[in-house]
């Protein structure tokens, strides 16, 4: 930030951005990482010999309602990139923040979503249902509350006036890293919501 | 090579196209949802196949759009998709190591157990290698001696009186954890036993229950299903030698019965979840 003349042109040996090239590394182990927690999700799936078991609690209707939330909100950062590749100081700020709040959203019904599971008997050390979920979607979530306060920061730095063409890089690193918590979400509400959300006690399943 | 860095920028997606985007991600989500919802067999075995596939073009669809690697260099698609080809190696491997392995990974998880034993973790200085007699370690187990670390002999209870004489012997549990506070019982055949089984725990209920050898497990499903009512375990269940009711926190009880024919038979607590490391053996001379 300090020498705004090397936003102008960054020389490195590839061509590329390394910080965004960083971003994608570390992006493609993030993916290694939610692979074990989603793998281990469906080895114990079904497994579970006391319940509450997912058909019990889960809510299909809600937590699509919370997956649009965060489509929308990635829809809301791609919208806060183009605004800072053309210096749109309003539109930065509009759609920085409503990508932060939409995450907030996200977070709400996932709050919301765990108390009333707590209130319905399942918690971390219930069941290996309760063990796996908690622990998967807890990443999860932890990942999107990450994503909001780098926004939160982003905006602080639009309301400066800091954000602009020379510094879209810093709005698409944060934008890479949001749309990777979407995706991981994609794949979270289709195994563990629409396949793995009727799921009974391990009699209804086969092998369990 | 800046050069192609800065045309990059000219092929980013208008608002328009990122709109288009955004309707296609819902209507998919949409179509998602009423496939399964209200009806979750609406469309049968077809189920899983179309939401992966459907789930899987959401995804490509944000990667292309939203992160752009449609239209950044290829060197970020190659970086992210060696790095979720990999993920897809953890998965198979975590998915393989059960699937292959036991087919059932809670079957698989209760064969392969090694006790937990308090004495040997409590006190380091105690080697347990020298107090393995030679004679335990056989050619045939010469091949893997790490095993007799992990299977070091246990403090087996002293075999009970002769056939149709009384024994007495009791049993209690390793403080909280769920374990018994022995791993092997013994009696002679015909001998009347009496067992005291006294629930050493501060905060969970226990019983025990003496099984035909290889049924603990089976044993403590089916108890499950008959409920706290039936002491966790089911009326009439032919694999069961003896039981204890099932004891509250601090409570006693002493369970008398005539041990069967000689062989090796199994305890247990049939207290859901338990039957996992509370367990033993029980020789029958």
């Amino acid at each position: 930030m300090a020498h705004p003349a090397e936003h102008a042109i960054e020389e490195t040996t590839t061509g590329l951005s390394h910080r965004k090239m960083l971003m994608w590394i570390f992006l493609g182990s993030d993916c290694m990482f939610f692979a074990a927690l989603i793998a281990t999700y469906m080895v114990y799936r079904g497994q579970s010999i006391n319940g509450p078991y997912p058909i019990d609690i889960i809510s299909v209707p809600i937590t699509t309602i919370s997956t649009f939330v965060l489509l929308c909100s990635s829809f809301a950062m791609v919208q806060a990139l183009a605004a800072t590749n053309r210096d749109d100081q309003r539109g930065i700020r509009i759609w920085l923040m409503a990508t932060a709040l939409l995450g907030a959203v996200f977070i709400g019904f996932q709050i919301f979503e765990f108390n009333a599971f707590k209130n319905e008997g399942l918690s971390l050390g219930t069941n290996l249902f309760g063990a796996t979920f908690f622990t998967l979607t807890g990443f999860h979530g932890a990942h999107v509350t990450l994503g909001i306060i780098w926004l939160l920061g982003m905006f602080v730095l639009a309301l400066k006036g800091r954000l602009g063409p020379a510094t879209s890089l810093d709005v698409e690193i944060v934008g890479l890293y949001w749309h990777f918590v979407d995706i991981v979400w994609i794949i979270i509400f289709t195994l563990l919501y629409l396949i793995g959300g009727f799921d009974a006690g391990p009699a209804a399943l086969p092998g369990g | 090579m800046s050069s192609s860095h800065q045309t990059e920028q000219g092929h980013h997606p208008s608002f328009k196209q990122y709109a288009l985007v955004a309707v296609i991600l819902f209507a998919i989500t949409i179509v998602e949802f009423f496939a399964i919802y209200p009806d979750p067999d609406l469309i049968g075995a077809a189920k899983i196949p179309v939401l992966f596939i459907l789930s899987a073009i959401k995804f490509a669809i944000v990667i292309m759009f939203y992160m752009h690697l449609k239209f950044d260099n290829r060197m970020f698609t190659i970086l992210f998709l060696a790095g979720l080809a990999l993920a897809f190696a953890v998965g198979i491997a975590v998915l393989g190591m059960f699937v292959a392995l036991g087919g059932s990974p809670r079957a698989f998880a209760s064969a392969n157990a090694v006790p937990y034993e308090e004495g040997e973790h409590a006190k380091p200085t105690t080697v347990p290698l020298p107090t393995v007699p030679p004679a335990v370690t056989t050619p045939t187990e010469s091949a893997a001696p790490d095993v007799d670390a992990t299977t070091a002999p246990e403090p087996v209870a002293e075999p009970a009186g002769e056939s149709g004489a009384a024994a007495s012997m009791e049993i209690g549990t390793n403080g909280d954890a769920l374990e018994f506070s022995a791993s092997s019982l013994s009696a002679a055949s015909g001998s009347s036993v009496t067992l005291t089984f006294t629930n050493g725990s501060s905060v969970n209920q226990h019983n025990w229950v003496l099984v035909q050898n290889g049924t603990k497990d089976a044993v403590a499903t089916d108890g499950t299903s008959a409920g706290p009512g039936a002491d966790w375990i089911k009326a009439g269940d032919e694999r069961v030698v003896a039981s204890s009711k099932l004891l509250d926190p601090g409570a006693s009880e002493q369970v008398t019965f005539t041990a069967p024919a000689a062989g090796t038979y199994q305890f247990v607590c049939t207290f859901p979840g338990h039957n996992f490391t509370m367990f033993g053996d029980f020789e029958v001379k």
